[in-house]
């Protein structure tokens, strides 16, 4: 919600600076940006009463002693003779109706109204449906403008169910599907969707000079949801949502009134009040014993008192009265908010709190069988849950993101292949992945946690196994060292199924973790972890280069090694040994190393890799028994 | 030269997997907490509408009801838990007094973008028990933001909204560029919500917070695109071995 600097500032006596107010926004809770000196508030869903101009200023009355109302229509009104029909009166308990006809449409607006419409990002569209936007910024209370020569003297208030088709006033035509509030008229044709836009039909143009005006207090369970439901942005739904203030109708209309007068010559005002319940003010016994327990505070019976009365509440010996606009205001814990955010949070001190339990010891089979899994080089993954797949133990999503995902899955198995599909396609030669998730399916209480272990290519980037392919066997033997009793087979997943050119076997095993898993494996498992800061990955494709060497003495072997393993480039990227033999005939040793190299900011081009690796080259060959078999000279 | 066979072979470096950063960021609190006398307690991901929203005083109204915000399944008789809130109330319901307990994993709303995933991560806390108050919970919640981002942080408190607690609270952290950023939600148990569990709350009284864990890998780790932990890119992964 957006509301100016000036227009609060101008009402506040000490006018206070934009920074300074800023600060005592925040300390009462309302969160907000400063764009060209207007506050772009987030106000939370329970402060539907700060709403607006007069809210905040409400609110800001903790700190500031503010001008709280705007001139008022004085005068007497007559009654109006409006027929009215409210067929849910538990869903709008008070309304009231307001009928003016003017003599001639102003053609420019006052210094408040042309302030409004200058500072603020708000179109202008007739001069009654410009007042009515200006109020609704001003009170905070939404009110509805009908063309009375296209309303007649006639309207009801009803729940429809699938309305059919309404043109409203935006020009856009929506179709009431379900259960929605509507106004109608006599003919029984839908009028206004209640709360959140009017039609097309009764809406004033900028030759309307004769308008009833409706205020009204609409239950927010009635509206909420209308306005996303028909993808609809209104100003008033918001406002309905949140609650408004049900006792301040008259206050409302004759300030409308009096805008008006201040534009036109009014040639008729008449009004008509009307209940359907009676409301009386909530009262909460005041307790300062209480509030300081809550708050864990020492505050004073005065000092509280003081905070409340600043913030409207009435307060006798016994009870505090919370003013008709705190919708939110239900019991001594409420209260205790607001001398608290009074207090400010930040000042309330903490006081020691000691849970005094001893710390549960971890007897978790999951955390060790992950353990297993890290130290021989699985990656753990996470997926979420929804796929396109159908079984008949599916839970269906009603409401899906995507409509091609509209199930929960009951296998980690195609999530897991189309992680392992992504690596592939990024050039990784040895995948190893799991995961570990609840799975539900259609009976709901059979509830399971899966682990799901997906590996393919490479055993490992060492030079024992570099050439050694990853098999079940391989999985089978991981899980067979800590004494894993999965009974389960490995499943298997046809490279034809999957779309997939390679020809490395993927091996892929699913199981429960039932409390009951044995899994016999010392895990280090760290209780703390270094947060390392985050290097983006570079989404440039890398290429691989591969050197042998012969190496006749073995200390030129040290020394080698210890160049080739700590070079450091900005492109290189990766650097194992993956060949490693002692030719015992030719008493030389053999071994190779793979350099990976890749660009953060371009594809890396083999003239930069090629001069890197001449480079290294030339230095390895300065050790003194060192070379490249075939190497031309 | 030495005899060949008598030389030690390059050492043989094994590849070591990793834990998903996500996993780890969560187990990092769950240990801070575990350390200052929590117990971990488990809840099912599918939920009823009555564990949870009405048990936690969100109102049949409520926007977060919505099916644009909650993920309905099997024609509206259950929902995806669109907090970890509701293991607490299974908590309070089933364990005896005092009580302090954790709940962690993952959570569901209907919202795809930059910047929010539909499928997110929390853990919440819950302590009940005599005299809790406000002065108490930000006691707590100092050590747990001191514990994550160490003693010279500079931490606020502001008013907030949540059904399930009153008085609320959104905390914030200030970043190194000077912009408040907000770290997690908590407050004082609201007694209908104790009442709702058969709590005695003109007895006891309570703390609650909760935590989005991808907010908290994404500050310690400065991962910039929350998108990123849900890729399974090796290339990813392999930085947070």
């Amino acid at each position: 919600m957006k509301i100016s600097y000036k227009h609060l500032s101008q009402r506040i006596l000490s006018s206070p600076d934009i920074d300074e107010l800023s600060e005592r926004l925040f300390h009462l809770g309302h969160e907000h940006e400063i764009n060209d000196q207007i506050f772009d508030l987030e106000i939370t869903p329970n402060r539907g009463d700060c709403l607006s101009v007069d809210g905040l200023l409400r609110d800001l009355g903790l700190f500031y002693d503010y001008q709280e109302n705007n001139k008022i229509f004085e005068k007497k009104i007559d009654p109006f003779e409006f027929e009215f029909i409210n067929n849910v009166p538990n869903q709008c308990k008070k309304i009231s109706f307001l009928k003016i006809v003017i003599d001639e449409i102003p053609d420019s607006y006052k210094d408040f109204m042309k302030s409004y419409y200058d500072d603020m990002p708000n179109k202008k569209n007739n001069f009654f449906t410009d007042v009515s936007n200006y109020i609704s910024y001003e009170t905070g209370q939404p009110t509805h403008c009908y063309d009375s020569n296209k309303l007649g003297n006639y309207l009801l208030l009803d729940n429809v169910c699938d309305g059919g088709n309404f043109a409203t006033l935006l020009d856009k035509d929506i179709n009431l599907i379900g259960d929605d509030l509507v106004f109608k008229n006599k003919e029984n044709n839908i009028v206004n969707l209640a709360g959140v836009v009017g039609g097309q039909n009764t809406a004033c143009n900028i030759d309307t000079k004769s308008v009833i005006v409706e205020c009204a207090h609409f239950n927010p369970e009635s509206i909420i949801g209308k306005s996303i439901k028909y993808d609809i942005s209104s100003d008033a739904a918001h406002k309905f949502e949140r609650n408004t203030d049900s006792e301040r109708h008259e206050y409302i209309l004759r300030r409308f009134l009096k805008i008006i007068e201040d534009h036109s010559t009014i040639k008729e005002a008449k009004i008509l009040n009307m209940s359907f319940e009676d409301t009386n003010p909530i009262k909460i016994p005041f307790d300062c014993n209480k509030l300081n327990k809550i708050l864990g505070t020492n505050i004073s019976d005065k000092e509280c008192k003081n905070y409340l009365t600043r913030l409207g509440f009435e307060i006798d010996s016994n009870n505090i009265e919370v003013p008709s606009y705190r919708n939110d205001i239900k019991s001594i814990n409420d209260i205790s908010e607001e001398i608290a955010r009074s207090i400010g949070y930040d000042n309330i001190n903490p006081k020691t709190l000691l849970v005094a339990k001893e710390r549960m010891k971890d007897t978790n089979n999951e955390n060790r069988l992950k353990q297993l899994l890290i130290d021989n080089g699985f990656f753990e993954v996470i997926n979420n849950p929804f796929t396109h797949e159908l079984n008949e133990n599916s839970i269906k999503v009603d409401n899906s993101l995507d409509s091609n995902k509209r199930f929960l899955r009951t296998s980690l198995k195609n999530s897991l292949t189309n992680n392992l599909l992504y690596n592939e396609r990024r050039q990784h030669d040895s995948i190893k992945l799991f995961e570990i998730s609840n799975i539900y399916t259609n009976a709901l209480e059979e509830e399971k946690r899966l682990i799901g272990i997906i590996a393919s290519g490479r055993v490992d980037k060492n030079y024992r196994d570099f050439s050694k392919k990853i098999s079940n066997n391989y999985v089978k033997e991981i899980l067979e060292s800590a004494k894993i009793n999965f009974k389960k087979d490995f499943i298997e997943i046809p490279r034809t199924s999957i779309d997939s050119k390679l020809k490395n076997h993927i091996s892929y095993i699913e199981f429960e973790i039932k409390p009951e898993l044995e899994i016999n494996y010392d895990a280090q498992i760290k209780d703390s972890y270094e947060f390392k800061k985050y290097v983006p990955i570079s989404e440039f494709p890398s290429s691989s280069r591969d050197l042998s060497f012969a190496v006749k003495n073995p200390s030129d072997l040290i020394i080698l090694e210890d160049f080739l393993l700590n070079l450091d480039y900005e492109s290189l990227k990766n650097i194992y040994i993956f060949d490693y033999y002692i030719n015992h005939k030719n008493q030389e040793i053999k071994i190779g190393f793979r350099f990976t190299f890749q660009s953060s900011i371009e594809t890396i081009k083999d003239t930069e890799i090629n001069n890197l690796m001449d480079n290294i080259v030339n230095q390895c060959l300065k050790i003194e028994s060192v070379s490249i078999p075939g190497l031309e000279e | 030269m030495s005899k060949l066979q008598d030389i030690n072979p390059p050492k043989l470096t094994k590849g070591l997997g990793s834990y998903h950063p996500i996993t780890q960021t969560l187990d990092h609190i769950t240990n801070i907490l575990l350390d200052y006398g929590f117990n971990i307690i488990d809840g099912p991901e599918i939920e009823t509408e009555e564990f949870n929203f009405d048990m936690l005083n969100i109102r049949k109204s409520h926007p977060a009801r919505q099916m644009h915000d909650t993920f309905y399944v099997n024609d509206k008789s259950n929902v995806l838990r669109t907090h970890t809130s509701p293991v607490q109330i299974r908590g309070m319901l089933s364990q005896q007094l005092p009580l302090a307990m954790i709940s962690s994993g993952k959570v569901y709303r209907k919202d795809d973008d930059a910047t929010h995933l539909p499928m997110f991560h929390q853990i919440e806390g819950m302590y009940i028990n005599e005299g809790v108050s406000f002065a108490n919970l930000k006691d707590l919640i100092y050590k747990i933001i001191y514990s994550l981002f160490g003693e010279d942080i500079k931490v606020r408190f502001r008013p907030s909204y949540f059904p399930f607690t009153e008085p609320s609270a959104e905390v914030d952290i200030l970043s190194e560029d000077g912009v408040w950023l907000e770290i997690l939600g908590c407050g004082i148990v609201n007694p209908i919500v104790l009442d709702n569990c058969k709590i005695n709350s003109n007895k006891y009284s309570g703390l609650a917070f909760g935590l989005g864990i991808e907010r908290i890998a994404m500050l310690k780790y400065q991962v910039k695109d929350i998108r990123d932990f849900y890729k399974s890119n090796l290339d990813f992964l392999s930085h947070f071995k």
